[in-house]
């Protein structure tokens, strides 16, 4: 089932004392922030090929974590119901913590930084809120929904946010001049998972009634709905490969994981391809920035490695552990994922009929 | 729809529903599970901080949410938050040994329940072990007409009749024929202080089908000489000749269609004709589940037992619609 010439030949590990919950990197693939269960957040700092534990071992979880477009900030936020955020000095630097801002709503487990933008967006409670990294403070005006936001995605250019509740998805213009009042669009469901496509404008939401809602123009309109998942749909990825017409999206839902390829611009031009070898449910998932190979990561302990046509190049182990979380290094040649026993994992990939990378970042772990 | 998981009872976490009308005893409660020495790692939902343990890292707040994932299909009706929180908790490495979730004093207990059987997370990670309801001995008569005070006493597999030291004896005997004639099979502990032992709370097993039925022997020997007026209330039947499991299925599945939102629990052991095993059989709602148990033992005195627990129930009709699965 492996290509002739293995993807992944090392790796690079360490431990956290708590499951793994989040990984994040910098735009510019210099840091790597992990997050726990435990509320460990360890940052790694690849250029000075050393790590800070900015948060040890506590009693509240950390779900979301992100860094600035400009890698200005880090962001974290989890069961305690704050907003934590550090100033990074960049490299070598020691990043300068904030004082923890409560939000009173409640365990956080979204929030996203717009790209090319300083606007955090957090979900708390029955609102979204803004940070202002700008600023540094609050915006004044937040999105209210009917329910508890899920799930949040900002569109590639950063103009628009989307948030899903029971039964909604709210379209905000948050940095438009005269911000029109947000559109909102019935879902019939939950939204758990939210993706707008990096090209194309496209708009992506998994459902918790098994289906998945595809907008074809950035939430405007009506969407297409496919039904028939085993499962709750809860991990999207787009690949920014550019195709003939939408470009290929990725979707989890309990053990399977499906492809689709948009064929023609009809509702039944849309071609799902089952990729199916995961034992247990799939937990995360990502197209490797700038191809269009795959990862997806399992709560079977292991990770696979997917070429554009659904064939499995490579399965990476994860040494007993199930895998909670995923990220790409942008430069997409770096893979770094989280088990649900604390280990983390760290793997140079070479690209497939390309040659290896060269053995450079994260050198000082070992 | 089905109740059960694929995942055996064994490798899914416990959780205890706890409810109870506005100062039963909920709290005091809680932080005797928390304060407890009983060995388990006990992790609480609660729906505001308030007076429990805050610092206790297992206690955690979440915001009553109501999801209707079908058309308003009241057993499709769930508690999104607990879905949302607790698919965070259990992502955490050393997990705890037990979930207790408080509900707030005016909340039906339902959709909590569902969310365990209707989630196909929790439903594959967790398992109902019971639910425990507080009653005021105090001021229960007061709020006899709240619609949730017998909702609560409908739904509950315990109910501890809780504030004994304050009131007198004789009124204690009237709540307890009151709460009975709702509900017939729940566990009662008479309590000060919500002082039951803890192993009479946690670890109940009540959604176990093998435990399907504990009645009160008292309630089934009167054969229902309940003259309360109450909305809700409770039929039971006691029959000594075998039923016939495909009547049986028939009556229920037409039953629960029609009146489903109105049948709060049912349970039931039935002997079956030609079958050497007893059938047990619990329903929730619209969720049914029903399977064979154990054979009948030598000598043990063969019959079937039925309860339904309810809103408006018609108690001639449904004998009538019983008596007619007879085999």
């Amino acid at each position: 089932m492996t290509a002739a010439q293995p993807l992944v030949q090392e790796r690079l590990s360490g431990e956290l004392q708590q499951a793994i919950t989040a990984l994040s990197w910098s735009a510019d693939g210099e840091f790597l922030a992990i997050a726990s269960a435990g509320g460990e957040l360890l940052l790694l700092d690849f250029r000075a090929g050393c790590e800070e534990l900015l948060q040890g071992l506590g009693n509240a979880s950390l779900d979301a974590i992100g860094f600035s477009a400009d890698g200005q900030f880090l962001m974290a936020v989890g069961q305690a119901g704050e907003l934590l955020l550090w100033e990074l000095g960049g490299s070598g630097v020691r990043p300068l913590a904030f004082a923890p801002q409560p939000l009173g709503a409640g365990w956080l487990d979204a929030a996203v930084w717009q790209p090319r933008g300083l606007l955090l967006a957090v979900a708390a409670g029955r609102r979204v809120r803004l940070w202002d990294g700008a600023l540094r403070q609050w915006r004044p005006d937040s999105l209210e929904l009917p329910g508890t936001a899920q799930a949040l995605a900002w569109s590639a250019d950063g103009k628009r946010l989307a948030a899903s509740c029971h039964g909604e998805l709210a379209l905000w213009q948050p940095t438009a001049a005269a911000a029109p009042p947000p559109r909102r669009a019935p879902t019939g469901s939950v939204g758990l998972a939210l993706a707008f496509s990096p090209v194309g404008e496209l708009l992506a939401c998994g459902q918790m009634d098994r289906s998945l809602l595809l907008w074809p123009e950035a939430g405007e309109g009506r969407p297409w709905q496919f039904s028939g998942f085993p499962a709750k749909v809860r991990a999207l990825a787009w690949s920014d490969q550019p195709a003939k017409l939408a470009p290929a999206l990725a979707v989890a839902a309990a053990d399977h994981v499906v492809l689709w390829e948009q064929r023609n611009r009809s509702e039944q031009g849309w071609q799902p391809e089952p990729l199916l070898w995961h034992q247990q449910r799939v937990t995360a998932l990502g197209f490797a920035p700038g191809s269009r190979l795959l990862a997806t990561a399992s709560a079977d302990g292991s990770v696979g490695l997917w070429d554009g046509r659904g064939r499995l190049l490579q399965a990476l182990e994860g040494e007993g552990q199930g895998f909670q979380a995923l990220a790409w290094r942008p430069d997409g040649r770096h893979l770094a994922a989280g088990g649900d026993q604390g280990r983390w994992w760290l793997w140079p990939v070479t690209l497939p009929g390309r040659p290896r990378p060269r053995r450079s970042g994260g050198a000082g772990f070992g | 729809m089905a109740f059960t998981s694929a995942v055996p009872a064994a490798d899914r976490l416990p959780v205890t529903v706890l409810t109870g009308y506005l100062g039963a005893g909920k709290t005091t409660l809680l932080n005797r599970i928390l304060t407890h020495e009983h060995g388990l790692k006990v992790a609480v939902i609660v729906n505001e901080f308030g007076e429990v343990g805050i610092d206790n890292q297992l206690v955690i707040e979440a915001d009553e949410e109501i999801f209707e994932m079908n058309n308003g299909c009241i057993c499709c009706t769930v508690r999104g938050d607990l879905i949302r929180i607790i698919g965070n908790l259990m992502k955490r490495r050393d997990r705890f040994d037990h979930l207790v979730i408080e509900t707030t004093g005016l909340a039906d207990p339902a959709p909590v329940i569902q969310t365990f059987f209707v989630d196909e997370d929790l439903r594959d990670e967790l398992r109902l072990d019971a639910v425990i309801t507080l009653v005021d001995l105090v001021h229960v008569q007061q709020h006899w007409e709240a619609e949730e005070v017998q909702e609560q006493l409908a739904f509950a597999d315990v109910l501890l009749l809780n504030k004994a030291d304050l009131v007198e004896e004789a009124e204690r005997q009237a709540i307890e024929q009151r709460v009975r004639a709702i509900n017939p099979m729940a566990r009662l502990i008479t309590t000060c202080n919500a002082d039951a032992p803890i192993d009479q709370l946690l670890g109940v097993g009540a959604f176990e089908l093998e435990r399907a039925l504990s009645l009160d022997p008292g309630f089934l020997v009167e054969e229902h000489a309940h003259e309360h007026d109450d909305a809700v209330g409770s039929v039971a039947f006691v029959e000594e000749r075998p039923m016939d499991l495909d009547k049986l299925g028939t009556w229920l599945a037409d039953l629960v269609a029609e009146r489903g939102p109105d049948l709060f629990r049912m349970k039931g052991i039935i002997q079956l004709a030609g079958k050497d095993e007893r059938y047990v059989f619990q329903a929730v709602h619209m969720l049914l589940d029903g399977d064979f148990d154990r054979p009948w033992k030598e000598g043990e005195r063969r019959c079937t037992e039925f309860v339904i627990i309810g809103r408006e129930l018609d108690a001639e009709g449904l004998r009538a619609g019983f008596n007619a699965c007879v085999a």
